[in-house]
């Protein structure tokens, strides 16, 4: 794995644990000690979506304002750069 | 609004193509029960849901299946990728390569072009509800058969992981099924379609009394 997998999968993992926290609180939208982890969790996901901004480019279009040919240059999520 | 986020949910990074493999795997991105299937199916039907926690889970379940559906598809491209004509040939995928060549094209294992005949937004909450949860059971079975076919480890484990989302996805609707039905008549839960029929909530029959 390179770096950017490694922090790709950092961060893929807090969001995905924030997603499931939150699909769960669409039917129990008042439990307490899950929207505790919920932020918990969004508050260790927010900086590594910020590094790995940094560091590999916008995530969404509107993070692109600035670096519109990172966003059109940079992989897209379905290449596998360790076999190209 | 929909925003496009630059990766994927889960990763996937196949080291191997298997055509044979891709081909089977197919049915996932446009069969019947595809991640295709459930994203129509539950952001069609949520526009009528009678109570705010059906509409905020058949959103965002809809919206999970879009990404499960990215990666369905980034499946098969890494499987497909860079073949030759032997290798097409060799793997019985020629008869998909004359119409798509190596294009993503969603259709079942079997060629079938994907329908919207394969979804039902019926407009009443405790049927869409019960075609949600057979849904979630019928992707999960044909993971499971993919599975069955299935060993690469690097394809098991995003098959794997989809496959998981499945049974917490019929968690979900199950309580949303629960919600619903808390809210009415419980002597007779089908004597009303509680999308059209609005008297038949609990509260609303106490107003008429």
């Amino acid at each position: 794995m390179t770096e950017r997998d490694i922090l790709m999968k950092q961060l893929s993992s807090y969001q995905f644990l924030v997603h499931d926290l939150k699909l769960y609180l669409d039917t129990h939208p008042n439990d307490k000690a899950t929207i505790e982890k919920v932020n918990e969790y969004t508050a260790k996901l927010v900086p590594l979506r910020d590094k790995y901004e940094k560091l590999y480019g916008p995530l969404t279009t509107f993070d692109a304002e600035k670096n519109r040919w990172s966003w059109v240059n940079a992989p897209w999520p379905w290449e596998n750069e360790e076999v190209d | 609004m929909f925003v496009y986020e630059k990766k994927l949910q889960y990763p996937v990074n196949i080291k191997n193509p298997n055509p044979r493999l891709a081909k089977i795997i197919m049915s996932q991105f446009g069969g019947a029960d595809s991640e295709l299937a459930a994203s129509v199916r539950y952001l069609s039907q949520r526009y009528t849901m009678p109570l705010p926690e059906l509409k905020a889970t058949l959103t965002d379940i809809g919206t999970e299946e879009l990404s499960h559906l990215e990666m369905v598809g980034a499946i098969i491209y890494q499987l497909t990728k860079g073949l030759s004509e032997k290798e097409i040939k060799a793997a019985g995928i020629d008869d998909y390569f004359v119409d798509h060549t190596l294009g993503i094209y969603p259709s079942s294992a079997a060629g079938v072009p994907f329908t919207a005949a394969y979804l039902q937004s019926k407009g009443d909450a405790i049927t869409d509800l019960h075609e949600d949860l057979a849904a979630e059971q019928k992707a999960r079975t044909t993971y499971d058969n993919i599975l069955r076919f299935c060993d690469d480890p690097d394809v098991k484990d995003a098959i794997r992981f989809l496959r998981q989302r499945e049974v917490v996805h019929y968690q979900r609707f199950g309580e949303n099924l629960r919600i619903l039905t808390d809210k009415l008549d419980e002597n007779n839960f089908y004597a009303f379609n509680p999308e059209f029929d609005k008297k038949c909530f609990k509260n609303q029959m106490k107003k008429n009394k």
